[in-house]
């Protein structure tokens, strides 16, 4: 089992963002955590990557217990920083080093890995990123979609094991977006296991095999992508889909609907 | 930067965005100028940093006009022949110089004391201080100014190793320089749709208060953002100790130029003194 | 007021260097030790602050516009050894990046501003805020009165710097190699635009934006708060070490009363005295009367010649004004001694550091 979460608690400020939740991912998955903003997705994620520790309640990577105490163990700390990888909403957050070779060599320096492999490791990621172009350019003048591309670059030049993104496709152009997709499409599968936190129903399905609905810090549902599409009052209840007056060839009317990539 | 400003009649924001605008293009100029194939380009960062700071140097000690004439003229040459041109210099490096120290100057022609020049107010010594002023300030900033125009900022940061400087500043300023960039494009923005939501020109005080509510949203988003950017380094590794990682090597032609330059910096701080 | 190069001569530079390069010190590691690793991104982001705030042009009351620095501010939110480090770190791209202010110069400006200025604006803030709630408005006045000391702190340093200048620095000819104007004509030159203007801007931003976060986040004003008054504290409470700095500036100032007290502290004559009649009498009387020797004592002549002060009898020949010198004086000896008692400090505790690893 890759990720085992029992009753997880996690407070902030007064508020309770993630509530008592358990739930269980195994290894090779792909995951979509769903809900609106605010429903403690990002923060979830969050604590699966040991950034935030919960305050009551157990959390375990492949068994070990992700918590402070733990992380201060080397060992544990340099397998853990390598085998999970996240990608965060705001690229500017992500993107921090002076350029965008240092930023995706960021990672494996804090790694210790070797001068001569991290060079060639890369100059192949960035390649296959196809941002090769882009080595010496500062993050900042990029566009959306090729900050987006770096800040993925700097997560999969550890190769990890697991991939978690937070809205990977939100203020991209519709182009960057299917890039994106496709991507996280290749990635998944196998060994390797991708966890998405979105509010965008276009793509669930391309994107996830399972998902997990979040609201108000609970989980409220899961299941397979084509049940959680059907159940139109969950969608409902869970301010993923909305209702209002818009234009269908010509007649103004209003249904449940939402907006994405392959409208429906 | 000079501290005093008459209020002419750009109101602040005008001002202010002038300055941000500036800014951001100097720093958008820096990044293509690094990437030209000029002389001074194909050098290693280390050996112009170095060059540089030895140049400086001698134009602080020297007591001879001429040997600063003859520094500002190597620097001419250098600019020349690393395709940065003196419409450039002109306007980014000798103009607020020569503004500055002209200030500043041109009262010490005439008070400071000494042999008057024809009878005139004006003294020997005041003419000669001026000029030592004004070149030395002029002369430093191109020094400057090809120092960083001809080199990536990553690149300079990690020279400043050679100087000991400990590593977990040299970050510090990288990742300080990336975001004085975003935090200018913010404030632009905010300025920028202040300004067109207004019919007429804001008073002072409506000035003042929005300079002190940027501030403080800015402030705000300082804070948010270190919280998060270091959540991002964490996930990638980082446990307290940074690593830097620099492509620095010297080839034959970046010890001819260490050797040129220390000789040349011997020999002006000799002739100078 | 952001010194370029050529004002400053390359001695005055270095002295400036190496009075900054253990203040940073200090401060690195206090802040790590504070806030473990999470310093890097927080310095980095403030120090983009500082640096934005610089170039917000302020009108100021009088039509004039001026600049702040944001020390004041960065003072008051993330406490004076992380503001020293964020405005230096400020400076310095200034400097290199965008050429604003020498290279050189670095160490001048940034002990000038961000050293002592995080320095002086924390004293200033501790003293006059006491105790009062976060949320008061005393607070506000506190944030204010220390970012306006803070940069006229840094005038006055920075005008000391540029009129020593043609002291020592002329050429063959006579005429000053740097900075042309003395002490006389460049404090008050430096001083009257501060006061009025850039000390203005200064205040504003630093009373405005404390004011704007006691709206927003009143918790932003705790880490440097001190004592909060509350009812339940119980216990000795050790006394602040701030409300000493403020002291120690207190009697800095207060200096030059010493001149006041006529004739020479009993014991304390120079060799030259034995032979000049008037000190002669004056030994006399303050002795009880007892005959002085006729000659200087041989020990006393021995020993007279082996340290010359570089600040004899505290008022050198070349510092014109007696009152001035003394004031001099007493910042430089304050100074020096305060910083000697630092890099003990930092070296008594990285032992204490070695000792514990070790053991």
């Amino acid at each position: 089992m890759l990720f085992e979460l029992a009753g997880l608690t996690y407070r902030y400020e007064g508020v309770t963002a993630i509530d008592g939740l358990s739930l269980a991912i195994p290894e090779g998955s792909r995951i979509a955590l769903l809900g609106a903003n605010g429903s403690g997705k990002s923060t979830l994620l969050r604590l699966l990557d040991g950034l935030i520790f919960g305050q009551s309640g157990t959390i375990t990577f492949c068994g070990d217990e992700i918590s402070e105490e733990h992380l201060l163990d080397d060992a544990f700390a340099l397998a853990f920083r390598r085998s999970v990888g996240m990608v965060f909403q705001n690229p500017d957050v992500q993107l921090f080093n002076p350029t965008v070779f240092d930023e995706v060599a960021f990672g494996p320096l804090q790694l210790r890995w070797r001068k001569t492999d991290i060079r060639d490791r890369v100059d192949d990621i960035l390649d296959r990123l196809r941002i090769g172009h882009l080595r010496n350019r500062v993050p900042q003048r990029l566009s959306g979609g090729e900050k987006k591309r770096v800040a993925l670059a700097s997560v999969l030049v550890l190769d990890p094991a697991v991939l978690l993104l937070d809205e990977p496709t939100a203020a991209l152009d519709p182009l960057s977006q299917s890039e994106m997709i496709d991507l996280m499409v290749e990635w998944g599968g196998g060994s390797k296991s991708v966890i998405t936190a979105t509010h965008e129903l276009g793509d669930l399905e391309s994107i996830a095999d399972q998902c997990f609905v979040l609201d108000g810090g609970k989980l409220v549902a899961e299941g397979r992508p084509e049940a959680i599409l059907a159940d139109t009052e969950l969608l409902r209840r869970t301010n993923l889909i909305h209702k209002h007056r818009h234009g269908h060839r010509g007649s103004l009317h209003s249904h449940s609907h939402f907006h994405g990539i392959s409208a429906r | 930067m000079s501290d005093f400003h008459p209020n002419a009649r750009g109101g602040f924001l005008e001002n202010t965005l002038e300055g941000l605008h500036s800014a951001m293009e100097r720093a958008l100029y820096a990044e293509s100028a690094a990437q030209r194939d000029g002389v001074l380009q194909r050098l290693d960062a280390r050996v112009k940093v170095a060059g540089a700071l030895s140049m400086l140097v001698a134009v602080a000690l020297s007591m001879k006009l001429w040997v600063i004439g003859a520094i500002f003229a190597l620097a001419i040459a250098l600019a020349v022949t690393s395709l940065i041109t003196i419409g450039a210099l002109a306007g980014r490096a000798w103009l607020g110089a020569l503004i500055f120290s002209g200030v500043i100057a041109i009262p010490a022609v005439f008070l400071t004391p000494g042999a008057p020049v024809f009878g005139s107010p004006m003294t020997v010594q005041g003419l000669r201080t001026g000029s030592f002023l004004i070149m030395r300030a002029v002369t430093a900033s191109t020094l400057i100014f090809l120092l960083a125009y001809s080199t990536p900022w990553s690149h300079i940061l990690k020279a400043l190793r050679i100087f000991r400087v400990p590593v977990v500043f040299v970050v510090i300023l990288g990742m300080t320089t990336r975001y004085i960039l975003l935090l200018l494009e913010t404030a632009h923005d905010m300025f920028l749709s202040r300004k067109s939501r207004r019919v007429n020109r804001l008073t002072p005080a409506e000035t003042r208060r929005l300079a002190i509510s940027s501030s403080g949203v800015l402030l705000h988003k300082t804070l948010h953002l270190s919280g998060e950017v270091y959540q991002a380094m964490q996930s990638r590794g980082f446990r307290g100790e940074v690593y830097l990682l620099d492509d620095f090597r010297m080839r034959s032609r970046d010890w001819f130029a260490t050797g040129a330059f220390a000789t040349l910096a011997a020999a002006f701080i000799f002739l100078g003194r | 007021m952001h010194i370029p190069d050529g004002y400053l001569s390359p001695a005055t530079c270095a002295v400036a260097y190496a009075a900054a390069i253990p203040f940073w010190r200090v401060a690195l590691g206090r802040v790590k030790r504070a806030m473990n690793s999470r310093q890097i991104p927080l310095l980095s982001l403030f120090a983009a602050l500082s640096f934005v705030i610089m170039m917000f042009n302020l009108p100021l009351p009088g039509g004039t516009t001026g600049h702040a620095t944001g020390i004041g501010l960065a003072t008051v939110v993330i406490g004076p050894w992380a503001a020293m480090i964020a405005v230096s770190v400020a400076l310095i791209v200034q400097a290199l990046f965008f050429g604003d202010g020498g290279v050189l110069a670095i160490g001048a400006n940034c002990f000038n501003m961000a050293i002592a200025g995080s320095l002086v604006a924390y004293g200033v803030y501790r003293l006059v805020a006491g105790r009062s709630a976060l949320g008061s408005a005393r607070r506000v006045i506190a944030a204010g009165a220390a970012g306006y000391a803070a940069i006229n702190v840094s005038a006055l340093l920075a005008a000391i710097e540029f009129g020593i200048q043609p002291i020592f620095y002329k050429d063959a000819s006579g005429a000053p190699l740097y900075c042309p104007y003395p002490l006389s004509v460049a404090i008050p030159a430096m001083m009257l635009g501060h006061l009025t203007i850039a000390g203005l801007a200064e205040l504003a931003i630093s009373a405005g934006v404390v004011a704007f976060l006691q709206r927003s986040d009143l918790s932003l004003l705790r880490s440097t708060a001190g004592g909060v008054r509350s009812h339940d504290e119980a216990g000795i409470q050790p006394r602040p070490l701030r409300s000493l700095w403020a002291s120690l500036a207190v009697l800095l100032v207060l200096t030059p009363l010493g001149i006041l007290t006529a004739g020479t502290a009993w014991g304390e004559w120079m060799a030259s005295d034995f032979a000049d009649p008037a000190a002669r009498r004056e030994i006399a009387a303050v002795s009880f009367r007892h005959a002085v020797p006729a000659h200087v004592p041989e020990g006393l002549q021995r020993l007279s010649t082996v340290w010359t002060a570089p600040f004899a009898r505290y008022a050198p020949p070349y510092i014109r004004g007696a009152l001035f010198g003394y004031l001099l004086s007493a910042m430089f000896g304050a100074g020096l001694i305060v910083m000697i008692f630092l890099l003990l400090g930092s070296f008594t505790r990285s032992a204490a550091r070695l000792g514990s690893d070790a053991a």
